[in-house]
């Protein structure tokens, strides 16, 4: 809980600092969001796998993690020629789904990552890795109130998170390359983007249509034996 | 297609994984913080330097397929929104949303100052995918968290691992007559559906294998030992070295205003003085292919560092 009351005040204090330097007399009018933006994105990394690291966690679950984790971003290889249609933000969905909210997160950042290793590592790397994990933070929060899989809510939810990935890597693009950083840049900014969300949010869309039911049901088996309960033996 | 590193014969790639990371890390920093277009030309250039020196040219011309258009884009954006500068080149009709196209020289130069930093950052990070080895620099990070980076590198190993269980699978399905290359869109998605779901099924299966043989072995037990150890050398104290005087000197053009260039509302000029502080940047940064340059030429020099 301490955790989540320190995340939500780096947020709100990000977000203070940007609207403090979209007015025109505020001292902070000069910083270099470039660079500010950048470690923002990476504290927040930063304080899940923390809080990851914090908490014992079971090799039987770590081994899994990695193996979801490079299956989705495996999954990215065959699809890099049609940008941002790719299986893997719906892979770490279900993930979260599954397993909550933090299993989801370490899974979608850990597939940002190795998966560029392979793919190129670039300044996205932390962009990508916070958007991948919060589409699995997201999946994690839906799954707690559902006994089964509810694929129509999933299916919402995946096309919402093709949304919010697309519209979370824009503000890299838009901090660090567009100035003066105006309302207007920044509309144009997502108008640019739009159809490739699109893409990305209907190709979810299938792949949770498709794939879904039997995902959540393989990998319910697994957590079902990832937990044995000694006293019911 | 897939970039892989690959050892090569040159100091660059006999370094500590942390001077490499931290030498990476500085010229990031550095095309961060610079906006004058001389300094991000310069950082540009020893970047160049550094990937013909180290071998990865070849390599780098594949990523500059992506990192064109990535240039183009920024500069048509800043051409096309901005309206601050003064010295208008075209002004032409009203179009929806944009407004009256009204391109300036300023917003052009100042795509193109972008479009350099973006170039130079996406250089810098060719050349960490191709002279960085994942398993060496994650193990920088195991003794903040070793959960974390085991599962990093039990994930980078898995890649190719899965690659070829998946090339198995579909071996397997065709001999079995399915047909996942011909046949219509719809029936080739019903064929490759079998094929993910016992790959899912049979990676998880492995994962508690492993799990389960790393719980024998006493995985988390105890301390954690060190199976092997990174060796600190003479070069990376010489270049770590060099790095920080690069980040001195660049922060203090930065704070003295040399780095910054105000592109609006008129393109300033510069003189030549503003560039004492670069010299020494550059010749710092470039340190490295320098010393590979005498590391090649002199081998007592391989001996001594």
């Amino acid at each position: 809980m301490k955790r989540l009351t320190a995340y939500i005040a780096l947020m709100v204090t990000s977000v203070l600092i940007l609207v403090l330097s979209l007015m025109p007399d505020s001292p902070f009018n000069e910083i270099n969001w470039a660079l500010l933006s950048v470690l923002i994105v990476g504290i927040a990394i930063l304080m899940f796998f923390i809080s990851f690291e914090k908490r014992s966690v079971d090799p039987k679950e770590m081994a899994l993690i990695a193996t979801m984790a490079s299956l989705a971003g495996i999954s990215r290889i065959p699809f890099a020629a049609i940008m941002s249609v790719q299986p893997t933000t719906f892979i770490v969905m279900i993930t979260g789904y599954v397993f909550g909210g933090q299993t989801g997160f370490i899974t979608g950042a850990v597939a940002a990552l190795v998966s560029n290793f392979f793919l190129g590592q670039g300044p996205w790397t932390p962009w990508q890795m916070f958007c991948w994990g919060f589409c699995g933070l997201l999946a994690g929060f839906i799954g707690k109130f559902s006994n089964n899989f509810n694929h129509k809510a999933f299916a919402v939810l995946a096309f919402v998170c093709g949304y919010l990935f697309g519209w979370a890597m824009n503000i890299w693009h838009w901090v660090g390359f567009v100035y003066p950083l105006t309302i207007k840049t920044f509309i144009a900014t997502y108008l640019a983007s739009f159809p490739f969300d699109t893409l990305h949010a209907v190709g979810n869309v299938v792949f949770s249509i498709v794939f879904g039911k039997s995902f959540y049901l393989i990998l319910t088996r697994f957590k079902r034996r990832l937990h044995v309960n000694k006293e019911r033996l | 297609m897939i970039p892989l590193y690959r050892e090569k014969d040159n100091l660059i790639y006999k370094l500590h994984p942390f001077t490499i990371a931290f030498f990476i890390f500085a010229i990031f920093f550095l095309s961060l913080i610079f906006t004058h277009p001389v300094y991000l030309l310069s950082l540009l250039a020893v970047v160049f330097i550094l990937i013909v020196d180290s071998g990865n040219f070849k390599e780098w011309k594949g990523y500059l397929k992506i990192a064109i258009p990535l240039v183009l884009i920024i500069i048509i954006i800043n051409a096309l929104f901005v309206r601050v500068g003064s010295t208008v080149i075209y002004s032409g009709p009203r179009l929806p949303f944009i407004g009256k196209v009204r391109i300036t020289l300023e917003a052009l130069a100042y795509g193109a100052g972008m479009g350099v930093r973006l170039m130079t950052i996406i250089s810098i990070f060719c050349f960490y995918t191709y002279t960085v080895q994942p398993d060496r620099f994650m193990k920088l990070f195991s003794r903040f968290g070793n959960k974390t980076v085991f599962i990093v590198t039990l994930s980078i190993r898995l890649f190719p691992l899965m690659i070829s269980d998946y090339r198995r699978i579909m071996e397997v399905q065709r001999c079995r007559g399915v047909k996942i290359d011909s046949g219509g869109f719809r029936n080739r998605i019903k064929n490759t559906f079998p094929i993910v779901s016992v790959l899912l099924l049979s990676s998880l299966e492995r994962s508690f294998q492993q799990a389960e043989s790393m719980y024998a072995r006493g995985y988390g037990s105890g301390k954690r030992t060190v199976y092997n150890r990174e060796l600190w050398r003479i070069r990376d104290y010489m270049i770590i070295t060099m790095t920080v005087i690069a980040i001195i000197a660049g922060v203090a053009s930065y704070i003295k205003g040399f780095g910054t260039y105000s592109y609006y509302p008129v393109l300033t000029h510069f003189d030549i003085s503003e560039f004492n502080l670069l010299y020494i940047v550059i010749t710092a940064l470039i340190f490295p292919a320098i010393l590979d340059w005498g590391w090649k030429k002199w081998p007592i020099l391989k001996l001594k560092i």
